[in-house]
Order: structure tokens, then sequence, then C-alpha cells
């Protein structure tokens, strides 16, 4: 065995200990001042801590082999385990709490000081043609699997610091193996309702100009001015973009935990979740404030996407270079003009998203 | 109370796996589940250490402080433990474990995952102590019976230790003392020619070989 | 005490009310019977039957163009409950426990989770589409919304207990289950097993009226 082991430098505490536990055994060592400033420090090696110092990966990835089957099997220690449960116990939950608490916080205060968006004109007896029956369809499909997924995945996170003192133990995991498989279930049909929004609207979402007013105005909140703006204006855009990129991420996240049938190990699974968890609540909070204006925030919003027509009032106040462009063609209706062709047609598309593009 | 603890002194482990399968069979570990595993670093390398792992049973557990429906607990002996009945599969226990102890006994696809297990110090679970229940769904729960876990009863070189902390903490320290005693006086065990040679220490030499 | 109930009479009520149901329903709709038609036939009527049960499922040119989106969904949605309610082992276990005493294939595990999925697409999204379009919204009556709802709650309690480790989970999606099958034989429902004989009548008329149809 003579030579096999390389003398490993002296790194570990454990060996400083070991020193100086020994040295007392040895009285050579001990008194003789020339002897303590001549050698240097005395290198006992000590595998045992090298090699946990090692295995620990603070320099390196150093993993073995072992019998066991499955992934990550060889890695004896895996030190992100302990930074992903800080990151989610010590920062994405109360930070993500405090997010989520202070949007609401925001558009109470929002709603009591400057009150519901009135249409200024009042309510016309005119209107227009604004979503098709696929567009309204695929908008609503995913508004169910948004909350469906967000409630499901807020209890999974929440759960245990707000429901499990109140509902006990048997209770809660009821409720949290239901939030989980219904969570891993509805997750893909999240991926394949964003690729049918994507495709459908993104053409009405690429910015242009005007856009930029838009954003430095505030949309309007910021002074009193009104700032027009097309089909979608800035912060619907900006929705649209969020969705597709923080949404992607989202699904892609989810995918990686959702399938750990590939070979990933813990740390992709720990950064999927992390992506997964902070893209989950930036989303949120976004979407909230989305159904704040569509709700009760903004008179006249939600028309569209119920039956398919807004009121013509609403789009000049809020769409106007759209309005425009659907009154020079003639395609103002009356309120209780029966349902047209082309509301009726599945598929139909409103023309004033053809005129977008003519327009730019 | 006691602090139940294990340690793997990998001077003396030799990989036989011995550990693992005595784990298995008086556990009946589900399939595709490793309670304990032996993992070789270096393997035919120079350095080569072998080492036994399964749950270290920590103080601060990482696994209880991630587990979205609060399923462990600490018994009195410092075993950390769960309740299979309230644990939902999430995984969420073997993303913090710097071990990877928790397993889980299905493959995964959708993230079904089935109810976690891990070692649990042959100490069974929250069921009635050596209940079939408990028997079925942790194992056998032999530190009721006054035994310490068989796979470290097992272990052929007493590399795997396990029992209360200050017991194992005295064996593996009176055994480094004595290898480290062993390095200085007799020049066995841990071959370090350089510091010998210095000392003008007697010893097998690999110095000037 | 619930759940012994749910699982012991509720089970039988519902499905001797759903056999009975149905096939008291079958009958009443054979019993009125064909009228007789006097002309000599230019065709053969169970074959034109036979083959019209089967050729519509093919959808119709307009309908591919108009009702694309209902066609996709639909097909989805029947498609994947198909394989979902028949060939998942959980229901596969449960039928051949109660009813049929023998088991056969199954999807595994991932292919009941797409199998789910898709039949929850289709099922929204037709959904969405009665609620939305101003034609099938008037055309829709209750029981076609308590149709929907309670398929969907059937099914989306059967997904919420897919770890098949919490009782009371699986007993409430045992509970909407028995409800539904109180539920369909007096409902819209009932097209599960009356497409047969209303394709097969069309089909049977037809040709022997020599139509192509
Ligand atoms: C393609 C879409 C998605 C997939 C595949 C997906 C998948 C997952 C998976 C596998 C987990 C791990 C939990 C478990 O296994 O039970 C998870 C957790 C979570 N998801 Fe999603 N998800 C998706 C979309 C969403 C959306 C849209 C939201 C919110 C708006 C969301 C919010 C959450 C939250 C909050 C958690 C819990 C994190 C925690 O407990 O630390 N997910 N998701
Ligand atoms: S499972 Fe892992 S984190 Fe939990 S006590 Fe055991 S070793 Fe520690
Ligand atoms: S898998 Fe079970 S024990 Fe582990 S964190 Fe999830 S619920 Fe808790």
């Amino acid at each position: 065995m003579t030579g096999f082991f390389s003398p490993p430098p002296l790194k570990g505490i454990l060996s400083l200990l070991l020193v100086m536990l020994l040295l007392p055994a040895f009285p050579s060592f001990g008194a003789t001042a020339d002897l303590e400033q001549s050698v240097q420090p005395i290198q006992i090696p000590n595998p045992a801590s090298d090699l946990w110092r090692e295995v620990r990966q603070r320099d390196a990835a150093m993993t073995g082999s072992t019998q066991a089957l499955g992934v990550d099997g060889g890695v004896l220690i895996n030190p992100t385990g302990e930074k992903w449960r800080q990151f989610r116990m010590q920062q994405l939950l109360p930070y993500g709490g405090y997010a989520l608490g202070a949007v609401v916080l925001i558009l109470l205060l929002f709603y009591t000081l400057r009150g519901r968006v009135p249409i200024k004109a009042g309510m016309s007896d005119k209107k227009l043609f604004r979503y098709s029956v696929y567009e309204r369809m695929i908008h609503w499909f995913m508004a169910l699997i948004f909350l469906f997924l967000a409630f499901s995945g807020l209890i999974l996170l929440f759960g245990r610091s707000l429901l499990l003192p109140l509902m006990g133990p048997a209770l809660f995991s009821l409720l949290a193996s239901a939030s989980k498989e219904g969570h891993n279930l509805f997750g893909p049909l999240f991926a394949l309702a964003l690729v049918l929004i994507f495709f459908r609207f993104v053409r009405r979402n690429i910015y242009q100009k005007g856009d930029l007013t838009w954003l430095l105005r505030g949309g309007g909140v910021i002074g009193k001015k009104h700032v027009p703006s097309n089909f979608f204006n800035m912060g619907e855009k900006s929705l649209f973009w969020l969705l597709v990129f923080v949404g992607g991420a989202i699904a892609a996240s989810g995918f990686f935990l959702l399938f750990p049938v590939f070979g990933q190990g813990r740390v992709v699974m720990e950064l999927s979740h992390v992506v997964h968890g902070i893209g989950a609540l930036l989303m949120l909070s976004v979407i909230i404030g989305h159904i704040y204006i569509g709700t009760i925030g903004m008179e006249g919003a939600i028309e569209g996407m119920k039956s398919g027509y807004c009121d013509l009032n609403w789009a000049r106040e809020h769409h106007d270079w759209w309005a425009e462009k659907c009154e020079q063609r003639g395609e103002v209706l009356d309120r209780d003009q029966p349902i047209s062709a082309r509301g009726a047609d599945a598929l139909g598309t409103p023309s004033g998203q053809m005129s977008e593009e003519a327009g730019k | 109370m006691a602090r139940m603890k294990f340690y793997c002194d990998v001077e003396r482990c030799i990989e036989c796996n011995g550990c693992v399968t005595a784990c298995k069979n008086e556990n009946e570990v589900p399939w595709g589940v490793n309670r304990r595993r032996v993992v070789t670093i270096k393997d035919g390398e120079p350095g080569e250490r072998s080492l036994s792992v399964a749950c270290m049973h920590c103080s601060d557990a990482p696994c209880a402080a991630v587990c979205p429906v609060d399923c462990f607990y600490t018994t009195d002996d410092g075993v950390v433990l769960h309740d299979k009945d309230i644990c939902i599969g999430c995984g969420y226990c073997f993303y913090a474990c710097p071990f990877g102890a928790p397993q889980f006994p299905e493959d995964g696809a959708f993230a079904s995952r089935g109810k976690m297990d891990k070692c649990t110090f042959c100490a069974g679970g929250p069921e009635q102590d050596n209940s079939a229940e408990e028997q079925r769904k942790y194992g056998s729960n032999r530190l009721a019976e006054g035994k310490l876990p068989l796979c470290a009863e097992m272990c052929a070189t007493k590399a795997l230790l396990a029992g209360d902390a200050n017991i194992i903490s005295t064996i593996y320290r009176t055994r480094v003392v004595n290898r480290g005693a062993s390095v200085l006086s007799r020049g066995v065990s841990y071959q370090n020619a350089e510091l010998r040679a210095a000392r003008g220490v007697k010893g097998k030499s690999s110095l000037n070989d | 005490m619930i759940g012994e109930l749910i699982d012991g009479p509720l089970w039988y009520i519902a499905s001797g009310t759903f056999l009975l149901g149905v096939v008291w329903r079958l009958f009443s709709i054979l019993r009125v019977g064909v009228a007789q038609d006097f002309a000599p036939p230019k065709g053969n009527g169970p074959a034109g039957a036979v083959r019209t049960v089967f050729s519509r499922f093919l959808p119709r040119h307009p309908v591919v163009t108009r009702g694309r989106l209902q066609l996709i969904a639909g097909y989805m949605f029947h498609l994947g409950l198909f394989a979902l309610l028949f060939f998942a082992r959980p229901h596969v276990d449960f039928i051949a426990e109660r009813i049929t005493g023998t088991e056969w294939a199954v999807l595994p595990h991932w292919g009941f989770i797409i199998a789910s999925e898709i039949a929850f697409a289709g099922l929204i999204m037709l959904w969405l589409h009665r609620l939305l379009h101003p034609v099938t919204r008037l055309l829709s009556s209750a029981d076609d919304y308590i149709g929907t709802v309670l398929v969907f709650l059937v099914m989306l309690t059967g997904c919420l207990a897919l770890a098949q480790s919490f009782e009371p989970l699986r007993l409430l999606h045992l509970f909407l289950a028995e409800l539904l099958l109180i539920y369909f034989p007096f409902s819209n429902l009932m097209h599960a097993f009356t497409f047969i004989i209303s394709r097969g009548y069309t089909g049977a008329t037809m040709a022997r009226k020599g139509v192509n149809a």
C-alpha cells in the first residue's frame, strides 16, 4: 500500500484538532523552540475529512459510482438542495406573499381613490365587432386553466402556513394532494392554451408607433389627457408578451418538474422550480391587475370578451385608432342588431385586426 | 434523550453493500427504492473511498422544512420520520435533502411518484409500534425493540456505526486518534513519508522508493 | 358512514337506475316502431343502416369547414373520454371487481393522463363554444348544461383523486359518477346509445329509397 495515497494538503479543522490532540503525546515535538520555527505546520493527513470536503463539492463536482439505480445516486452531497430550501422558504414564500398582497392592496387603493374608469360619453347605442367566438373561447380556456393552476399552485406554496393550521393535517393533505394532481394534469393544458393564444393574437400585439407615448403617460393614469391606441394598447401588448415569455418559462420549467424521467438531476429540478415559482408569482400579480381592469376597474371592458361586441364609445375612448378605422369602414352596428354572420362564425376574424397591419 | 446518528467510517468501508441488502431485507423496501446506498468516490483511482449513506436524520432537517404538508416529525431520539398517510409525493424533500435520502416507488411521468420512502433509522412510523400497518408502510421498528438499525449491525467491518451520537463520536474519535498516533509512531495506516522523514520517525518510507 | 353508503347501496341504486333507465328508454323508442313503407324497396335497408352508423363518424364537408372547432373538440373529448373510461387502470380494476370479473389491457399511467388531458381540452372547448356562440347559446337547454357540468365534475374529481391514496377523494369521484349514472338515462346523454338508432333509422330509410345518405 506504500505510496498509494498521496498526502493531501492540510485544510480541515479536524486535522488541526488532531495535531493539538497529539502534540502532548510526543515530547520531542513540544518544547524546543528551534524546531517550532523551522518546521512547517505538521501535515497530518486525514483522508476522511478530505473526502468529505470533496464530496461537499465546494470546489468541484465530485460524483461517485453506486450500485443503487436512479438519477443522482452517485452524488453523495448535493449542496444546492440547501440553497433551494433557503430560496423557497426565505425568499419565494415571504416575498411572493408580499407581492401578491401588495398588488391587491394597490388595486384596492386605486379603486378607492380613482374609482371605476367610466365611459365618459356614456354607453352608446352602437357596437363594434371585437372578438370572434374562437378568440373568446381560447381566452376563457386560458383563463380557466390559469386560475385553476394558480389556485392549486398557491395551495402547495402557501397552504402549509395559511391553511394547515386551520384545516388540520388530514384534511389539508387531502386538499394538497388534490391540488398537486390537478396541477400536474392541467399544466400541459396551459401550454396548449398558450400556443393557441400566441398564434391567434400575435399579429395584433406587435409594438408600433404610439406605444411609447402610451407607456410614458402610464396609459392615461398619469395626467388627465387620454392617450390614443390601436386594437390593443401598449399595456395589453405588454401583457401579451409577458404571457408569452414568462408563461413560456413557467410552462417549460413546469415540464422539467413534471417529467423527472429524462435523467435530469436534482440541480435541474431545483433551478426549474426557482424559475417556475418566480414566474408564476410574477404572472399572477400581473393577471390580478388584468382581472381588475376587466371586471370592476373599467366600465365596458369585459363586453368584448363576453359577447364579442364592444361599445362604440368605449372603443373611441380606449382604442380610438381602431375605432376610427372601423367607423371609416362602416362597420358600426346597432346595439340590438342581431348576430352578424362574422360574429357567429367561430373562426371569424375582426377586420380591425387586418387594418392593424395596413395602418402600421 | 439520546440523539441517534449514523456515521460511516471511510477508512473501513469496503463497498460490500451488506448494509444495503440488510436494509432492503429487513424493511421490505418497495421496488426502485434504496433507503441506503453505497457510493464509491474515485472508483479505481488512488484515494478510492466508499461510503454508505442513507438519511442522516438532520437536526435542522431540510426535508421537513420544505414539505408542503408538513408530514415530518423528529422523535425524542432525534430520528426524522414522516407520515405516509399525509405525504402527497411532491418530491420537494428529495430536492432539498443533501444526501438524496428520500426515494419514490414510481417512475414519475406526470410527477406521479407515489409516497415518499426513506430510511427510518429502523424506527417505523407514526403508527402503533410494531403493528402490521407500520410494518407494511415503513418496515420494521427495531428501535422500539431496543435494537439498533440492522444496516449498522450487519456491517462486517464496523465501518457503519449507528446509535447515540455521543457513543458514536467517542468510538470514532478513538479510531481517529489511534490512526493519527500510528502515523507518527509506527508509520502504518497513513503513509506520510515526508512527514516521518522530516521528524526522523521510523517507518516504511515511500520517499526514496 | 357516508363512505359506506356511496360505496355500497348508492352504487347499486345508481347502476340499477342506469341499467333499467337505459333499457326502458331504448325499449320505448324501439316500441314506437317504423311506419310501414309500401313502396317497393330500391335498395337494402339493413345494409344502409349499418353503413350509415359507421359512415357518419366521418364528418361531411360543410361540417369540416364551418364547424371545424366543434368537430376537433368533439372528437378530442369523446375519444379521450372513451380511452380513459375503459382503459385506465383504476377504472378497469373497478369494473373488473364489481361487474365483469375479468380485466383487460390497460393504458400506462401517462397514457391515462394524456387521454384525460385531451378529453378535458375538448370538453372545456365545447362547453365554452356552447356558452359563447350566439346560436348554440340559444339552442342550449338546462339539460345540456347539467350534463356537461356533471361530466366535467366527474372528470375533475377523478383528476384530483389521481394519487389514489386518499379515500375521501375517491369517494367524491365515485359519488359524482353515481349521480351521473342516475341522471344519464333521462337526459341528452342518452345519445351515447341512441346515436346508433337514429343513424340506423336514417340509413335504412334512405337506403330503402335508393338515396345514398
Ligand atoms: C405548463 C404549465 C405548468 C406546468 C407543467 C406546471 C407544473 C408544476 C409542477 C410539476 C409543480 C411541482 C409541484 C408538484 O409536483 O405538485 C408545480 C408547482 C407550482 N406551480 Fe406550476 N405548472 C404549470 C403552470 C403554472 C401556472 C400557470 C402557475 C400559476 C399561475 C403555476 C404555479 C405553481 C406554483 C405556485 C407551484 C408551487 C411551488 C411551490 O410549492 O413551491 N404553475 N407546477
Ligand atoms: S431526508 Fe435528508 S434532509 Fe431529511 S433528515 Fe434525512 S438526510 Fe436530512
Ligand atoms: S414527497 Fe411527501 S414527504 Fe416529501 S415533501 Fe412532498 S409531501 Fe412531504
